[in-house]
């Protein structure tokens, strides 16, 4: 195809103007047809030739126009191929309507209210085809039915990582950036520029500009440069009146094109990542930011309905911690259990154990705990804040604690435990707080392990 | 103009027969209105176009409640679960207690060099000083805890507790004077109308607590200096139960909650479930959410009618703990009393609790002055954080220090040995924080000699709201609240999380 001057590409991009205008008078020709029909009022049919030869000639006109924009050669063929045929077969036929109509061409046969009918309807028919094929070529193939209620499917759903390092760089940060802000211009049906960005093949092949990709070096590549440009310059991608990429989506492209030389297979593990990228990364992927020694926290399905309410109608109060991670923090108000009916607690642990899986933070504060209950707590294993002060617990119960290996701090304050319990935590790798004013730990129990600085252990002000 | 004639659109059966009914008025109004009525019509009423009709069961709505935020909060593993603000009114002098700077007592009297004021404009009341004199601070800094940070001998008690603080002494805010400062620290933007810290929590996160306030403000008695005002702990244009209650100092913390004389309050709950039932009907015409905020604010009413004299009452304190807090706790509306009364309120759950003490504006007599605002804030202060600390809350509670900008370090007025006076400084401040999630015997920012531009780590008003929502397990670009057309947050378009601070 030979390039196609500017003017002729000036004049084609009238073409979406142009196009509605036959849209509008052939469906207004059909609906006074029926509308005259229905009505019984043939006064409204004198309306319907001058509405078949404004579309004919709109029509024609936008065809004119859409040759001329389809010159830029920015569509994929086979749509552009029925788009085009199809328009014309509109026009031709709008034009034979209307010669029918008024009686150019005589064929009283097929001047009737049923052929009429029927002609216009045709008509209707392919002009929805031409239009629905015109659609995908401006927004992509899938722009109408993207957001339909029905028959959602998601194309190659990505794996599920657990660890940030897995994460291939292309297909789990890359990839969902340009969907996200670029292939609805840059795909097999709308190639602006000629450029597709959908897959690594085409990536690679580049655009009508050249190569998209210098590896190794993102400032020449015209994937970055482009979006990194003055917003108000000719070349700045996306272009106005679309979302422009953040900060944080080009520097992930950035660390692509340099750190993993714009390759399509390297994991974020295998190359050099910066602490900046790697947050960016795991926000983006809902991994958390990770620090050292700081726990993952547990994937964990949502609680039934009714076990929460039972729960709930305990006296318990629960807070998701993390929206929809369905994990909790959990509180007993203090004094919920009077020392009368102490033997209440066992029932309501008993149904609390039920989400135990799901509590990381529980607070059972004053509230007649004793020893007994430990063995039960202990089974809370992903628990990582415990406070059970002002209760009955002894060294007893805490050397109970066995499974609690996230747990990151413990309240203790106003309980029996003696420095028995201090070697205990001391083998908890992950304790890093023991609360225990006013337990039976003296100044001096701390010194033997003041020097290790496994944990703090508070006793006094 | 005819109020009478507003037309209601209740879900109450016997209200409908009445609506139904047409008047002269009404169609004539009906008729000339016609579709343009019936289209704003529908456009007012959306939200009960939309509800499904019937209000579901009490359960469901308490499963809603846990299962489902509608703001999708936390955004993240909160590291705070509540904090207290304690806000030095005025601007605390961060070169006389904390920001310790040592060449200036070389430099006594000297002016001010034009370099260090790099062309800032300087409030009224001393930009038109012929001398801008440096004045040293007259007081003693050590060095105090493992954490070897300075403190001046003005604050012997919080020196105690050093090692539990993370010093900001890089904070700059953009406000020069008081009333835009305050409203700057306490709502992200200088003009009142913003929804303050507390409301936005209030709002993102509800309550831990429903006899009580989710938000609760003390300010100090007798307080003198600049004037404190609601708006400070103000909902803004969030809905009105997320506004601060402030509690009163003295006897009544909060006035009109007993019953009057002659009656027993026994029919109380009866006569509010009546009222709730009428405030239904018309929320449901109107569906104006203050309807609903006024129907939340007579319930909490009525709750704490036996929350607050329960929480407020200190008699079950032992002797050792009001040892602790300093003799003024047993004195109801004093800072320490109010600090002693803020860590029962977190104990019963309320999330946040904002002190005020003002009289921090040395502008005359600072070494004084400050002397006496030290004397009456220090041990409580300190007793706080012990308090916290021994009982555990520490870790999950967040405290804050700091006032609204910092002062000079030329004097203000005459410059004598003993005496000066210092005039307000956003460029550079001192703030501290404790507690939940933020570094113990922590340091963050450095100042130039004097005291006067950050020389390293800068930390804006905007970067402290986003540090201190992320405590919270709250991203400060995603609590948004959509008001006149566009949404607002609490650092509006600035801030960084600082994750320096954090541990």
């Amino acid at each position: 195809m030979n390039e196609a001057t500017d003017f002729v590409l000036f004049l084609g991009r009238f073409h979406p103007l142009i196009v509605h205008l036959p849209i509008g008078f052939l469906f207004f020709a059909f609906l006074l047809e029926l509308y005259s029909k229905w009505k019984n009022s043939p006064a409204l049919t004198s309306a319907i030739p001058l509405a078949l030869l404004s579309g004919a000639i709109s029509a024609a006109l936008a065809c004119i126009l859409g040759y001329m924009l389809s010159q830029g050669g920015d569509y994929s063929e086979d749509t552009l191929d029925i788009h085009f045929w199809f328009g014309i077969a509109t026009t031709i036929i709008t034009f034979l309507a209307w010669l029918i109509r008024v009686e150019k061409i005589n064929l009283p046969k097929l001047n009737n209210i049923k052929s009429n009918i029927s002609l216009l309807t045709l008509i209707v028919v392919l002009l929805s085809i031409t239009g629905h094929y015109g659609g995908n070529l401006t927004h992509g193939s899938g722009y109408l039915t993207k957001y339909a209620p029905f028959g959602k499917e998601k194309k190659h759903p990505l794996a599920p990582i657990s660890k940030i390092e897995d994460a291939k760089v292309y297909s789990y940060l890359v990839n969902p950036i340009l969907e996200n802000k670029c292939t609805s211009c840059h795909n097999t049906d709308k190639k602006k520029g000629g450029l597709m960005l959908h897959d690594s093949i085409s990536i690679l092949k580049g655009g009508k500009n050249g190569d998209v990709l210098i590896a190794g070096n993102a400032s020449k590549s015209e994937l970055v440069r482009r979006v990194l440009l003055n917003p108000h310059h000719d070349d700045f991608m996306p272009p106005e009146g679309k979302t422009p990429l953040t900060e944080e989506e080009i520097t992930i492209l950035t660390y692509w094109i340099n750190n993993a030389n714009a390759d399509f297979e390297s994991n974020i593990g295998s190359i050099e990542t910066p602490d900046q990228v790697l947050e960016i990364a795991s926000n983006m992927l809902g991994l958390g930011s990770k620090k050292k020694g700081e726990v993952d926290l547990p994937t964990i399905g949502a609680i039934d309905d009714a076990v929460l309410n039972d729960i709930l109608s305990e006296g318990f109060n629960l807070r998701e911690l993390v929206y929809e991670s369905n994990l909790y923090e959990v509180l007993l108000p203090p004094n919920t259990i009077a020392e009368s009916n102490a033997d209440q607690l066992d029932i309501k642990l008993q149904k609390l154990s039920k989400i135990k899986d799901h509590i990381l933070w529980l607070y059972i504060e004053n509230n007649q705990l004793n020893d007994s209950h430990m063995k039960l707590i202990n089974q809370f294993q992903n628990l990582q804040k415990l406070v059970i002060s002002k209760n009955h617990i002894t060294d007893t119960g805490v050397l109970e604690i066995k499974n609690l290996s996230n747990l990151n701090s413990i309240n203790l304050y106003k309980t029996s435990i003696t420095k028995k319990s201090l070697e205990h935590f001391s083998k908890m790798e992950n304790l890093k707080k023991v609360y225990a004013w006013q337990t039976k730990i003296l100044e001096k129990d701390l010194e033997p392990f003041k020097s290790a600085n496994l944990f703090e252990v508070i006793i006094a002000p | 103009m005819c109020d009478h004639h507003d037309i209601l659109k209740s879900n109450n059966k016997d209200l409908q027969s009445v609506e139904k009914q047409i008047d002269r008025r009404h169609f004539l109004k009906k008729t000339s209105l016609g579709l343009g009525a019936l289209a704003l019509g529908s456009l007012l009423n959306t939200e009960k176009a939309w509800s499904s009709i019937g209000t579901p069961d009490s359960t469901e709505a308490i499963l809603a409640n846990y299962n489902k935020n509608r703001l999708g909060l936390p955004h993240h593993l909160p590291k705070a679960k509540r904090i207290i603000y304690l806000f030095q009114s005025g601007g605390p002098s961060q070169m006389d207690l904390f920001d310790y700077k040592p060449k200036l007592v070389d430099m006594f009297g000297q002016d001010l060099p034009k370099s260090v004021i790099g062309g800032q404009r300087l409030t009224g009341m001393s930009g038109s000083q012929s001398t801008l004199p440096i004045a040293p601070s007259v007081f003693n800094f050590k060095q105090y805890g493992e954490s070897r940070a300075w403190v001046s001998e003005l604050m012997p008690h919080l020196s105690e507790v050093v090692d539990d603080l993370c010093f900001m002494k890089g904070m700059q805010t953009d406000q020069i004077n008081h009333t835009p400062a305050i409203t700057f620290f306490q709502t992200g933007h200088q003009l009142p109308g913003r929804p303050s810290i507390g409301s936005w929590l209030s709002y993102g996160l509800g309550s831990d607590n429903e006899n009580l306030p989710t938000f609760i403000t003390l300010v100090s008695k007798n307080g003198k200096g600049q004037p404190l005002k609601a708006s400070l702990w103000g909902n803004g244009f969030l809905p009105t139960e997320h506004q601060g209650v402030q509690f009163r100092s003295g006897k009544d913390p909060v006035l009109y909650l007993n019953n009057p004389d002659n009656y027993d309050g026994n029919d109380r709950k009866k006569m509010l479930d009546y009222l709730d039932k009428l405030n239904t009907i018309q929320h449901d015409a109107y569906g104006d959410p203050e309807i609903q905020a006024r129907m939340t604010q007579y319930e909490m009413a009525y709750k704490m009618q036996t929350s607050v004299p329960e929480v407020t009452d200190t008699s079950d304190e032992p002797d050792h703990i009001f040892e602790m807090y300093g003799k003024d706790s047993r004195d109801a509306g004093t800072y320490a009393a109010n600090c002693l009364m803020a860590r029962k309120l977190l104990e019963k759950g309320v999330k946040f609790v904002q002190l005020y003490h003002q009289g921090w504006d040395q502008h005359l007599f600072c070494p004084g002055g400050l002397k006496n605002q030290c004397q009456k804030t220090d041990q409580g202060t300190a007793a706080l954080i012990k308090d916290l600390k021994q009982r555990g809350m520490l870790d999950d509670t967040l405290v804050i220090w700091g006032g609204e900008f910092g002062r000079t370090v030329y004097s203000q007025g005459q410059l004598t040995d003993k005496n000066y006076g210092r005039d307000h400084h956003p460029k550079a401040f001192t703030m501290w924080m404790a507690g939940a999630g933020v570094k113990p015997g922590f340091s963050y920012g450095e100042t130039d000699d004097f005291s006067y531009n950050v020389t390293k780590d800068p930390l804006h008003v905007h970067d402290f709201h986003a540090t201190l929502l992320h405590l919270f397990g709250i991203d400060h670009e995603r609590l948004t609240f959509k008001h006149q057309g566009r949404r607002y947050r609490l650092t509006d378009v600035h801030g960084h999380v600082v994750k320096d601070l954090l541990t």
